[in-house]
C-alpha cells in the first residue's frame, strides 16, 4: 500500500485596478500591447513603484488563511531568461513573504480537513506568448499584473481532495473580492505536485503538474499521476523528480520532451523597492477587509436557519447569495421557501437570461414580498412565478406588476360562486356524477373553475364554494 | 575557476562564449574571485546586511491609472520585428 | 544669476552667437570625441520656462533617457534606440530652464574609468587627446572642460562622476543616494549609484543639484532632502600609506590640505581600516545587480536583434552575444556566478554585510569632523589602452570612490591643482542630505584655485 501526498501551487490575479508596479490597467481581453508602459515593458532605466491596494489585498487573503503576517515584508528578484518576461527577472517574495504558516479548513465530503499553508507571497505575471507556427508573438498586456502565490504544505491524499480545496479557495477569494478565481480565464491558475510512498515512510520524490486550467483536470492528473506513480513502484522503478504538462486530449500526464535547464533562480533582494512595513491603520483596513468565511458562514446557515447541509452548501456558494438568503429572511420570509426559490425558479431565470443573482433585477425586498404576498393569500404560487418573470424582465415590484396585469387572487364567495355557477352549468353530467357519489371528478370541476378565473380565483374558496353548491 | 563552471555560469546569464571568450573571459572571472577571497579576511558576524542604504519609509503608489508620456505605439516602434500589434519573435517547430 | 551663467544664458537663442558656439563645439569635437549625439536646436522648439537655468545649455550622459534622443548607454546593444520617456531628474531641470543639447558617451553601461569601453566613439581627455577622460561619465566630463557645456549629468556608480571630474579638472558631485530620482537612469548597480553633476563652477554644480534633487513617486528608493544646515569648521584627513598615491595626486592633495589650514579649518587625520575591503565588496555587489539589471538586454522589445535566429533563447543569446562588449560581458558573468546558490553566502551577502562595517567605519568619524577628505585616484588621466594601468588596476583603483556609493553618501570631486599639464582633483565626503557641507568646502578652496582652462577653452561667443 502506498501513500500519496499532494501539494498545490496556486496564482491567483488580485483585482487591482493597475499593474503591480506600475501605472497601467490591469484589464483582461484588452486589444494587445495596449496596456503597457516603459515599466512593464522593461524599458531601460524603469523603476517599479509598489501598488497599494494589491499589497492590501495580499494581506487580507494571507491573514484569512490564517497566516502569520510579515510585520516586514521584503521583495526579490527572481531571475530567469523567457522571452515573455519584461525584465528576465521576475519582482517576487522569498525572504520575507507577506505570510507564512497558516492554514485553511475545507469541507471534503462529511468532513472537515485542515490544510497548512506554507506562504503566500506577492509577485508578478509575465506576458503572454502565442505560439503562431514558425513564429510567436508576444502581448505584454498580462506583463506586471499583481499576482499572489499560495503554497500549500502536501496535505492532500487524492485528487479530489484536491479539487475540493481548489473550489474552497476559489469561493474564499471571491468572498473577499480579491479575485474572480477563474480558472478558464487564467485568472486562477495552479500547479500541483505529487510524490508517493510506501505507508509510513514519507514524502516521496515530487513530481510537478503544470497545464492544469480547471479544478476537474487537478482531480484527473493528479489520480492519473498516483496511478502511474504506483504502477512504477510496484515494479520497482525509480521515480524521478520532474515536471510534467498534462494533456487534457489524452487524459494522462506527460513528461517535458525538453529537460528544463537546471534552474538556479539566483534570489536577492530588490534594490529598486524598499520593505514594506504594515502601520496599525494599514492592519486596520487588512481586517476590515475579511468577512465572515465561507465554511464559517454554511454551518452558520444551518444552525441559524435549519437549513440542511445541501440546502446551506446551495445558498453559501457565492457571498451575494448568501448576504441575498439572509436578508430576505430578515424581512420576514420563511427561510426555507427562501431557498426553495432561490434554487429553483430564480435560478431557471438565471440560467435562462445567462445572469447572476446580482446582476438581475431580483432583490431581496422583491423576494421576500413575492413570498409574503402567497402567504396572505392575495397570490397564489402559480402566479407568483409569473410574477417572478415579470420581475426579472420589467424590473418593478411585485405589488406593482399584480396590480398592471389584474393579477391579485380573487377571494370574494360571492365572484367566485359565479364561476361555479358557469362551470356547473356547462358540465352538468359531472355534477351529477358528483353527486351520485363519484368525488374523484371534484377535482375536473375545481380544474374548469380556475381556468374560467384566469387562474386568479383562491383555490380554498373554490373547493368550499363549490363543495356548498354540488353537494349543499 | 573550473570551465564546467564558467559554462553553467554563462548558460544562466543567456550568454554564449566562443573559445577566446572563454578562455579570456574566464581568466578575467578568475581573477576578479581571487580578488573577492580578500572579504573573507574580515569578521562581520552579526552585522546586519545593507541591501537598501537610507531607506526608512514605506512607499506606496495609489491604485488608479496613471497617463505616461510614452504612448504603446511609440513602445512597440522600438521592436526590431513587429506583426500588427504583435511583437514578432521565431519559433522553430 | 552669476557672470558665468549669465554668459551661457543666452548661447542658443542668439542666431550669430549660436553658429559661433556649434562652430566651437564642431572644432573640440573632432579632437575630443565627448559626445554621441549634439543637437542643440531639437531643446529651441519647446517653450523655455523662466527659472535659474532659464536658456543653459547642458549635457546628458547617454545612459540617462530623454525623450527624443538616442538612448545608446554606450552599447552596440542600444545604438539605435530612441527614448521614449525622459529621466525625472532632466524633467526637473528643463522646468528650471535649462535645455538638453546633447547626449555624452560614456563606458558600456557605465562599466569603466576611461570611457574606453564605449562601443560606439572613443573620447580623449582635452587637456592630452593621448589620455582618458576617466568614466565612466568621460563624455560629460570632456564636455565641461572643453566648454561646450557649462554642466553635464552624469551618473556615479562607484566613482563615475568624481574621477572623470578629477581627470578633466571641473567640479563632479555625487549626491546623497535617493536625493536625486533615478527614474531614468540605466541601471547599472541600482543600490549604488545616482545621478550627479559635473559643472564648472561650485555655484553651477549647486544650482544644477538644488534644481534636479526631489522625492520622485516614479522612484520608490528616492527621499526628501533634508539638511541641517551646519557650517563646516573640522575637516578628516584620510591618512594615507606611503606609495598610495603617484607623487603628482600626493602633492595636489597635500597643497589642498595646506589651502584648508590657511582657510582656517581644523584638519584632523583619520583612518578608516575597511578601505581595503571596499573595491571587492563594492565588485561583488555592483556586479550582481548589474547581472540582473542587464537581463533585460536580449533584442525582443528592442536593441540589437541577430539577422537570424531559430528560437527565442537562440535570440537572446546572440542578441546579448552580438550587442555586449568584453567588459560588460565580464561584469555580468562575475555577478551572475557571485549569487548562484552555493556562492552567494560567500561573496553577495558577505558583501553586503562589509558594506554595514564601512558605514560603520566611515560614520563614526562624523562625531568629530563635519567633512571626509580623500584622494579622487591615484593617479592622473592615463594613457588609453592598458600601458598604464591595465583594466583589474583600474578597479582597483576605484577604493577612493566607491566607499562613498557603498555607504549612499554624499561626495564632491574638486579641482585641486594642474601637475605637468595635467588637472588633479581632490574628493570630500560628507553625512546623508549634507551636500551644502561640500558646497562650502568646495567654495573656500575654489577661492584658491579655480577649475582650470584646458588650452582653447573660451567662452567668448560674441
Ligand atoms: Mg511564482
Ligand atoms: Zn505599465
Amino acid at each position: 500500500m502506498y501513500q500519496s501526498f499532494i501539494g498545490l501551487e496556486i496564482h491567483i490575479h488580485l483585482a487591482a485596478e493597475t499593474k503591480a508596479f506600475c501605472g497601467c490597467k490591469a484589464n483582461f481581453g484588452d486589444e494587445e500591447n495596449t496596456n503597457v508602459c516603459p515599466v512593464c515593458m522593461g524599458f531601460p532605466g524603469v523603476l517599479p513603484t509598489l501598488n497599494e491596494k494589491a499589497i492590501q489585498m495580499s494581506y487580507v487573503v494571507a491573514r484569512a488563511l490564517n497566516c502569520k503576517l510579515s510585520p516586514n515584508t521584503k521583495f526579490e528578484r527572481k531571475n530567469y531568461f523567457y522571452p515573455d518576461m519584461p525584465k528576465n527577472y521576475q519582482i517576487s517574495q522569498f525572504a520575507e513573504p507577506v505570510g507564512r504558516d497558516g492554514y485553511i479548513d475545507i469541507e471534503i465530503g462529511d468532513s472537515i480537513k485542515r490544510v497548512r499553508i506554507h506562504d503566500v507571497h506577492f509577485e508578478e505575471d509575465a506576458g503572454k506568448m502565442i505560439h503562431a507556427g514558425d513564429m510567436s508573438l508576444l502581448d505584454y498586456n498580462r506583463a506586471g499584473y499583481p499576482l499572489l502565490e499560495i503554497v500549500t504544505e502536501p496535505d492532500l491524499v487524492i485528487g479530489e481532495d484536491a479539487e475540493a480545496f481548489l473550489k474552497s479557495f476559489q469561493r474564499l477569494v471571491r468572498y473577499l473580492g480579491v479575485c474572480d478565481g477563474n480558472m478558464e480565464e487564467g485568472s486562477m491558475r495552479c500547479d500541483a505536485n505529487v510524490s508517493i510512498n510506501p505507508v509510513g515512510v514519507g514524502l516521496g520524490e515530487k513530481v510537478e503538474i503544470k497545464n492544469l486550467n480547471s479544478s476537474r483536470f487537478v482531480r484527473k492528473a493528479l489520480n492519473y499521476e498516483i496511478e502511474r506513480q504506483s504502477g512504477l513502484m510496484d515494479n520497482g522503478t525509480k521515480i524521478i523528480q520532474e515536471t510534467r504538462l498534462w494533456n487534457e486530449n489524452r487524459d494522462q500526464t506527460e513528461g517535458m520532451r525538453k529537460k528544463e535547464d537546471a534552474n538556479d533562480y539566483r534570489y536577492f533582494p530588490e534594490p529598486d523597492l524598499p520593505p514594506f512595513r504594515p502601520s496599525d491603520e494599514f492592519m486596520k483596513e487588512v481586517e476590515e477587509g475579511i468577512c465572515e468565511l465561507p465554511l464559517v458562514r454554511k454551518q452558520r446557515l444551518m444552525t441559524s436557519y435549519g437549513l440542511g447541509s445541501d440546502q446551506a452548501e446551495y445558498i453559501h456558494d457565492e457571498k451575494f447569495m448568501a448576504d441575498f438568503f439572509e436578508k430576505a429572511v430578515f424581512l420576514g420570509a420563511d427561510a426555507v421557501q427562501v431557498y426553495s426559490w432561490l434554487s429553483s425558479d430564480v435560478k431557471k431565470l438565471l440560467n435562462r437570461n445567462s445572469q447572476s443573482l446580482e446582476d438581475s433585477n431580483l432583490s431581496a425586498e422583491r423576494l421576500a414580498r413575492l413570498i409574503s404576498m402567497i402567504e396572505d393569500g392575495q397570490i397564489s404560487g402559480k402566479i407568483a412565478k409569473r410574477v417572478l418573470d415579470h420581475i426579472f424582465d420589467e424590473d418593478k415590484d411585485p405589488d406593482v406588476i399584480c396590480d398592471e396585469q389584474g393579477l391579485v387572487q380573487i377571494s370574494d364567495p360571492a365572484a367566485i360562486a359565479k364561476f361555479v355557477d358557469e362551470v356547473m352549468a356547462a358540465n352538468e353530467a359531472v355534477v351529477e356524477a358528483v353527486r351520485g357519489g363519484d368525488q374523484r371528478q371534484m377535482g375536473f370541476l375545481v380544474g374548469q373553475i380556475m381556468k374560467v378565473s384566469g387562474g386568479k380565483a383562491a383555490p380554498a374558496v373554490v373547493q368550499s364554494v363549490l363543495k356548498e353548491k354540488v353537494l349543499g | 575557476m573550473e570551465k564546467s563552471d564558467l559554462t553553467v555560469t554563462a548558460t544562466l546569464a543567456s550568454l554564449v562564449l566562443d573559445e577566446a571568450e572563454t578562455q579570456k573571459l574566464g581568466d578575467e572571472v578568475s581573477r576578479m574571485l581571487s580578488y573577492f577571497e580578500k572579504m573573507s579576511e574580515i569578521d562581520v558576524d552579526g552585522l546586519e546586511p545593507t541591501t537598501h542604504a537610507l531607506q526608512k519609509e514605506n512607499r506606496l503608489r495609489p491604485d488608479r491609472g496613471l497617463s505616461n508620456e510614452a504612448q504603446p505605439d511609440e513602445l512597440l516602434e522600438c521592436a526590431p520585428d513587429l506583426e500588427d500589434r504583435f511583437i514578432l519573435i521565431p519559433n522553430v517547430l | 544669476m552669476s557672470d558665468f551663467e549669465k554668459k551661457w544664458s543666452g548661447v542658443l537663442t542668439q542666431s550669430q552667437t549660436l553658429k559661433a558656439y556649434k562652430n566651437y563645439v564642431d572644432g573640440w569635437e573632432e579632437k575630443i570625441g565627448s559626445f554621441l549625439e549634439f543637437d542643440p536646436n531639437r531643446s529651441l522648439s519647446d517653450e523655455v520656462p523662466e527659472g535659474p537655468l532659464s536658456g543653459i545649455p547642458f549635457g546628458v550622459k547617454d545612459n540617462i533617457a530623454v525623450k527624443n534622443y538616442k538612448l545608446t548607454c554606450g552599447s552596440k546593444m542600444l545604438e539605435h534606440l530612441v527614448s521614449p520617456y525622459t529621466a525625472t531628474a532632466v524633467k526637473n531641470l528643463q522646468k528650471a530652464g535649462a535645455l538638453v543639447v546633447g547626449k555624452t558617451n560614456l563606458d558600456e553601461f557605465g562599466m569603466g574609468s576611461s570611457t574606453d569601453n564605449s562601443a560606439l566613439q572613443k573620447t580623449n581627455n582635452p587637456w592630452d587627446t593621448e589620455r582618458v577622460a576617466g568614466g565612466s561619465s568621460g563624455g560629460s566630463a570632456a564636455a565641461v572642460a572643453a566648454g561646450l557645456v557649462p554642466f553635464a549629468l552624469g551618473s556615479d556608480t562607484g566613482g563615475s562622476v568624481r574621477q572623470p571630474a578629477s581627470f578633466c579638472g571641473v567640479y563632479g558631485l555625487k549626491p546623497t543616494y535617493g536625493v536625486v530620482s533615478r527614474y531614468g537612469l540605466t541601471a547599472y548597480a541600482s543600490s549604488l549609484e545616482v545621478i550627479g553633476v559635473l559643472a564648472r563652477t561650485t555655484e553651477m554644480c549647486k544650482v544644477v543639484f538644488e534644481n534636479m534633487k526631489g522625492k520622485d513617486p516614479m522612484d520608490h528608493t528616492s527621499l526628501d532632502h533634508t539638511p541641517s544646515g551646519k557650517e563646516v569648521k573640522t575637516v578628516g584627513v584620510l591618512k594615507l600609506e606611503e606609495g598610495a598615491l603617484s607623487p603628482e595626486v600626493k602633492n595636489s592633495f597635500d597643497t589642498s590640505v595646506e589651502r584648508l589650514k590657511k582657510a582656517g579649518y581644523e584638519v584632523i587625520e583619520i583612518e578608516l581600516p575597511t578601505l581595503e575591503y571596499v573595491v571587492p565588496a563594492y565588485y561583488t555587489i555592483a556586479t550582481a545587480e548589474a547581472s540582473a539589471n542587464l537581463a533585460r538586454y536580449n533584442g525582443i522589445r528592442y536593441g540589437h536583434a541577430p539577422v537570424f535566429a531559430e528560437n527565442p533563447t537562440e535570440l537572446m543569446r546572440k542578441s546579448r552575444h552580438e550587442g555586449f562588449g568584453d567588459e560588460v560581458k565580464l561584469r555580468v558573468l562575475l555577478g551572475t556566478y557571485v549569487l548562484r546558490s552555493g556562492f552567494q553566502d560567500q561573496y553577495y551577502v558577505k558583501a553586503q554585510k562589509i558594506r554595514t562595517a564601512i558605514r560603520q567605519d566611515v560614520e563614526r568619524w562624523y562625531d568629530k569632523c563635519d567633512v571626509l577628505m580623500m584622494p579622487v585616484f591615484p593617479t592622473p588621466a592615463f594613457h588609453h589602452g592598458s600601458s598604464d594601468l591595465d583594466t583589474f588596476q583600474q578597479k582597483q583603483a576605484d577604493l577612493y570612490t566607491c566607499t562613498a556609493n557603498l555607504v549612499g553618501h554624499p561626495a564632491l570631486s574638486v579641482p585641486s591643482t594642474l601637475e605637468n599639464g595635467l588637472p588633479v582633483g581632490v574628493q570630500f565626503m560628507a553625512p546623508p542630505f549634507e551636500e551644502d557641507r561640500l558646497f562650502q568646502v568646495s567654495s573656500a578652496l575654489e577661492k584658491e584655485f579655480q577649475a582650470p582652462e584646458a588650452p582653447g577653452y573660451h567662452t567668448d561667443w560674441s
